[in-house]
This record gives structure tokens, sequence and C-alpha cells, in this order.
């Protein structure tokens, strides 16, 4: 740890004019805004970096995650970064390198900047944290995390959602949301036994889908399969899957993965899901692994939210997630500190 | 309508017609091919996007039908606060998110039960006994058609029609009442009322072949519950389950002790199943959401428990969607239905049974 580190944001405000509430410029977890450049990134000397990408033209229900990553932002801010349940500090592990730009109308070049943004910010050996838009956006930021470690290393994926995205095309087209795990299964150093897909579940799940899934030796835990072995076994198979003998891992959670009651804003809410305290152990056990090459969150609709639950929802998600990782890596806060004004 | 003037059950997934037609086989149960198809761009707003009816016993088994799914625009039978008209559209409107394929089951909905949508039950505005009479004739069509029902409400009066609807229709037989709802709904009368929405059980207990003992209810709770409801179950030793106990003992026990006690003995299930028994939390879109409800995990598992007995009506009643948040309650409520329709697919498929 940094010993030139200051302190102080551990701390309840001690009246410095950026009290809690005055949000000055939204940045994830008010980190410092760096530009999506590699060296730049590189400089910065944080572990994370946050990056929206307001794509929702891959939707094919529900439109209105293109709002998901400033909602995401603004709860970000409702949170320390210090996480007393794992006695880690998230300060300096983390910058905001902004919003993809993202054309409207052509899905191409979206994609193309999608995969170039995410490729850059790989290219300084930082973890991308994104938060989309559609699920598509996964297909363009996996096919850069596949060509960034190159074809002799092997990548796994992990998926949370209600539906098995398995379709070889929709509507004609191959980039859509619902053909996003069939496009990545298809990258060339992804072996598909280490996919990982849990919570699939209900009536959007068409017969193809199914098939494709079999047919590519996709290993999927369904909802009622987590809930008839448990959760942490399930998750623990899954998870053993995606990181088995792979050398990158992306974790890709769709909000759609929880009940529609816990997480109302999201383009295509799904009953029968997890409930927020499952979502939270699933956090801390997929921390353990200690790290992870990609973490994404997509199709948070805030529109269609109440009260920003589902917004904070999956802040806590990617915060619980970085804080359990930085517990296994045993980076804790040295528990003799305390506020000098006090002594 | 074919040629001849009959009606034949042919279903058309909307995709298939007009300039930018395609065709395929089973489509439907597929991600669309050369458009989104059905799945956002509809045609007529029916249940499961299957055909319409008209709600005529001959054209019914003409149709060769088997559920038919019959909407009760009618909200004035209660009296919590009204919205429950816009039930059934509610639950069509999210049936338009759903494939009739269910890989649970494995098992397409479209060809296996070949449903129709009879439209809506007619309603007279303000007079609820005449509104009632209309129901009774649309359930009776329905079933002498030779289908099972979907019954969509519309509030929690619906039952007292739909269920002597069902009596009549096995007036040599015996009949089961099952009331799944967070009330009771025992009222011997409402302000000198039989016949609102607090008295459906009270009224299937009336009918000549509606036996006590194969009545149950569950899921009951908190303070809308008042003591002259309560004592029905009590002095006429009629099962009832509060949520209390379902909560205790589990969903899946309670589910199976009611659908027993409904099908002992008897030839047919009147199965009535309030949105209100659902946790608020989960069910805002509902006339009095009422929290320590089910949650949607228990929803499905009731719904695919009643799937491996069956019902001859299954209704859904006080669906409310201008409260409901994200569309959260009328695709739950949706959910219900396919959960219930795919598990007693995947039963009748196993057992060698078709519909």
């Amino acid at each position: 740890m940094n010993p030139a580190k200051n302190f102080e944001h551990l701390f309840s405000p001690l009246g410095d004019p950026e009290n809690f509430k005055t949000l000055g410029v939204v940045t994830f977890l008010r980190s410092p805004q760096v530009s999506m450049e590699a060296d730049a990134l590189k400089d910065s000397g944080a572990r994370f970096a946050f990056m929206g990408i307001p794509y929702d033209e891959g939707n094919v229900g529900k439109p209105g995650c293109e709002e998901g990553p400033q909602a995401f932002r603004v709860a970000s801010h409702e949170y320390f970064p210090y996480w007393f349940e794992y006695q880690v500090d998230l300060e300096g592990s983390c910058v905001d390198c902004g919003n993809v730009r993202i054309p409207k109308v052509m899905p191409q070049l979206a994609h193309d900047r999608i995969y170039r943004a995410v490729r850059e910010v790989l290219a300084s050996d930082m973890v991308p944290v994104i938060c989309g838009g559609d699920h598509s956006i996964s297909i363009s930021a996996a096919k850069a995390l596949s060509d960034h470690i190159g074809e002799n290393r092997k990548m796994g994926y992990l998926y949370f959602g209600a539906h098995l995205e398995m379709a070889d095309s929709w509507a004609g087209e191959k980039m859509a949301s619902p053909c996003t795990l069939a496009r990545i299964s298809e990258l060339p150093n992804v072996d598909t036994a280490n996919m990982g897909h849990v919570g699939a579940r209900n009536s959007m799940n068409p017969k193809d889908h199914v098939e494709l899934a079999r047919e590519r030796g996709i290993r999927f835990h369904s909802m009622d399969e987590a809930l008839d072995r448990g959760l942490e076994t399930v998750i623990s198979e899954a998870g053993g899957q995606v990181w088995d003998g792979t050398d990158a891992q992306y974790l890709s959670f769709n909000m759609n993965i929880m009940d529609a009651s816990a997480a109302p804003g999201v383009t295509a809410p799904e009953p029968g899901g997890f409930e927020s305290r499952e979502m939270m152990q699933t956090a801390n056990l997929l921390g353990r692994m200690g790290s992870a090459s990609i973490i994404e969150i997509s199709d948070l609709a805030p529109v269609f939210d109440v009260s920003g639950t589902t917004s904070k929802l999956a802040a806590c998600i990617v915060l619980r997630l970085m804080a359990s990782m930085a517990k296994q890596r045993g980076e804790f806060v040295d528990q003799g500190i305390r506020r000098t004004d006090l002594r | 309508m074919n040629k001849s003037g009959f009606h034949t059950w042919e279903f058309v997934p909307h995709q298939h017609q007009g300039p930018a037609a395609h065709t395929g086989e089973d489509d439907h149960i597929h991600s669309p091919g050369k458009h989104n198809g059905a799945f956002k761009s509809r045609g007529l707003a029916t249940f499961m996007g299957a055909p319409y009816c008209p709600p005529d016993r001959d054209a019914i088994r003409r149709m060769g039908a088997k559920i038919c799914f019959l909407g009760v625009p009618w909200d004035q039978g209660q009296m919590v606060r009204a919205g429950t008209s816009q039930g059934p559209s509610g639950i069509r409107e999210a049936s338009t998110q759903y494939f009739p394929y269910m890989f649970e089951f494995d098992v397409d909905l479209m060809t296996f039960f070949r449903p129709v949508d009879c439209g809506d039950v007619p309603t007279v505005p303000g007079n609820n006994e005449r509104s009632h009479e209309y129901i009774y004739q649309y359930v009776t069509e329905c079933l002498e058609g030779g289908a099972k029902v979907i019954l969509c409400g519309g509030d929690h009066s619906v039952p007292i029609p739909g269920s002597r609807a069902l009596s009549d229709f096995h007036r040599d037989g015996r009949i089961g009442y099952l009331h799944v709802d967070c009330h009771l709904d025992s009222a011997p009368d409402w302000e000198g009322s039989p016949y609102t929405n607090c008295s459906g059980p009270a009224r299937a207990f009336d009918l000549p072949n509606c036996d006590g003992g194969n009545m149950a209810h569950m899921c009951s709770r908190n303070g809308l519950n008042p003591k002259d409801w309560v004592d029905f179950w009590i002095d006429n030793k009629v099962r009832m389950i509060p949520m209390q106990e379902v909560v205790d003992r589990g969903i899946e026990v309670c589910s199976k002790e009611i659908f027993d006690i409904a099908w002992d003995g008897t030839d047919g299930v009147y199965w009535s199943w309030d949105t209100d028994s659902i946790d608020a939390s989960c069910m805002p879109g509902t006339t009095a959401p009422e929290t320590f409800g089910l949650k949607p995990r228990e929803v499905i598992k009731h719904a695919r428990i009643a799937g491996t007995y069956g019902a001859d009506i299954f209704e859904i009643s006080e669906l409310t969607p201008h409260f409901d948040v994200s569309d959260m309650s009328i695709k739950l409520a949706c959910c219900m239905i396919y959960q219930y329709l795919g598990s007693r697919a995947r039963t009748l498929l196993d057992q060698g049974k078709s519909p």
C-alpha cells in the first residue's frame, strides 16, 4: 500500500467542502477521470478502469439501457470506497475513463468502437469494468479480450442472466443481444467447456437457443438447477468451468439475473430470479477467485427503476466483487488507522 | 374463418403475413428469421398470439381447442380500488414477451394445447348481477366446447359465476374449489350483497355439488380478514392454510395438499388464484397489494404443482396493470399461466395422454 496515501476518505466527512452529497464530476466511485488511452491508464496505477457503453441497439425488447452507465455512476456515489465487511479500501484502485462514444443507427461502427475501446484499456493491463448498454456489447468486448490475450492463451466467459442468448441469428442479425453467447462461443480461444451460464428461466428461451447450447457443449445451470442444488454448489461449478485452465476470465452480469422485484430497472424483468442477498453471496464466491479480466454489467434500464434500487444493486455487485477480490489478495486496511483529530 | 364459413384452428404466426412475410416450420418456438417477428411486432393482441375463436361452443369444438383464454374486464364487484378490468389486456401484452416454447419442460404449448383466445366477456357497468350472468354464459360456452379455461379477471367476484358454470357443467358429478388468496373471501355478504369479491368461497360452498371436503384455501394473512370470514372455514370444517403455515411447511407440501383435497373423488376443479396472494414487492400491480406473500419462485412452484393435477378452470384475478412497475406484475401473472401449462403438458405427455 502507498504509504503517502491520505486516509481521510475512510472517515465521516471532516468539513471539507467536498461533502458526501456534493456530486461534482460524476465518476465511478468518485475516482479520477482518465482518458481512454493505454499510457494514461497505466500511469494512474489503478487496477480497474470503469467505462460506460451506452448502446442499446442490440436489444430486442424494451429499450432504456443507454442510460445505464450514468445511473450506475450516480449510485456508486452513495458508497464509500471502504468496505467494512472485507476490511478493504478501494480508493486508488479504480479510474473512470468515461463512456465509449456510440453513434446512432450504425451498429457495426458502434461495435467497432466498443472493441477498440476495450482493447485500449486491456493494453494498459487494467481490468475494464464495463456498464452497458444491452448485453450485445459483450460480443465486441469479449472479442477484444480474446485478441488481447492472443490465440495461444485461453479465456473463459461466465454469464449471469435469465436468457440463454444462444440464437445463431435473430431476425437475420448476428450481433443482437439474443446472439451474444453464440458469438462468444465462436471465439478462437474460447473452449465452450470454459463457458458458464447461470439463471436461465421462463419462456424467452426459444428452442434453437437450447439446442445450440447443447450442440456446442455449453453446460448451463438453469435457475431451477440453482434452486434445487443450491446457489453455492452451482456457482462453484460454473465458476470452476470458467477458471479451469484459462488465462483470462470475463464476468458478465445481466441485471435480469435478478428477480423482477429485486431489480425492476432492467430491459426485460423476469420473475423467479436471484434475490439481492443471493447476488451478494455470488459476488463473494466469485471474489475468492482473486481476479477477473473484465467485469461487465448490462441491461440496467433506469427509466423503469424504482427509487434507484436497481442501479444501486448494480453498483453494489461490482463494488462487492472488487472488495472481495481485494480481500482475497490480502489488501487489508491497517486496522490501527484512526481519525487524527480525535486523538 | 375458412371458405365454407367455419372457423378452423389455424395458428398463423404474425411474421408469416404481410409483404415481409417469412415462413418456416415451428417459427413460433425459434428465434425470428427475417425480422423481429411477433416478438415485438405483434399482430392482434391475443393471449400467446393464439388464434381468436368466437366464444361459442360449436366454434371451439370445430377448432379442437383444448385451452380457451377468456378475459373478464370487470372491477365493479370489488370494494378496494378499481383497475383490474385492465387485467386481461395486461396478460395479453406480457405474453408477447414470451415464446410458446418452454425449455424447462421441452414443450410447445401452441401445438400441444391448440389454445384460442375467446376475447373478453361483455359486462354491464354498474350491474354486478347481469355481468355475472354473462360471465356464467361465456364460461359455459368454453366448457361445453370441450376446452379447459384460463379465466382472467377482473375482480375476485368472477369465481362466483365461474364456479357456478363449472358446477352446472358437472351437474351429475362433483367439483372441487381452490382459493389461493391473501384474503379468506368467505363473507356471507358484504353490506347485504352476497356476490362481491369477498364471497367467492362462500358462494362455491353453496353450490349443490361442491362439498366443503373438496374445498381448500391457502395464503391468507394480515388484517383484511374479518372474523366472520375466519368462522366460515372453521365452522364448515373447510381446510384453510394461512400464509404462516405455507412458510412453515413449504409451498410444495401445501400446494399438493390442497390439490389432493380438490381432486378427491371429484370430476372437475375450479382453481382460483388471486394475484394478491403474491408479495406486494413482486406484485405491485394488484388491487390490494399485501405484504408477507408468496415470492416468485414459490409462485412458479405452485403453478407447476398445479400442472401435475390440472384444473378445468384456472382463474387469475385482481391483476391491475396501472399500478404495475416495469411490467413485473403482468409478466409474473403471465409466467404463472405458462409455467402451469408447461407443467400440465409435460405431465400429460409423460402419461401418454393428450390434453
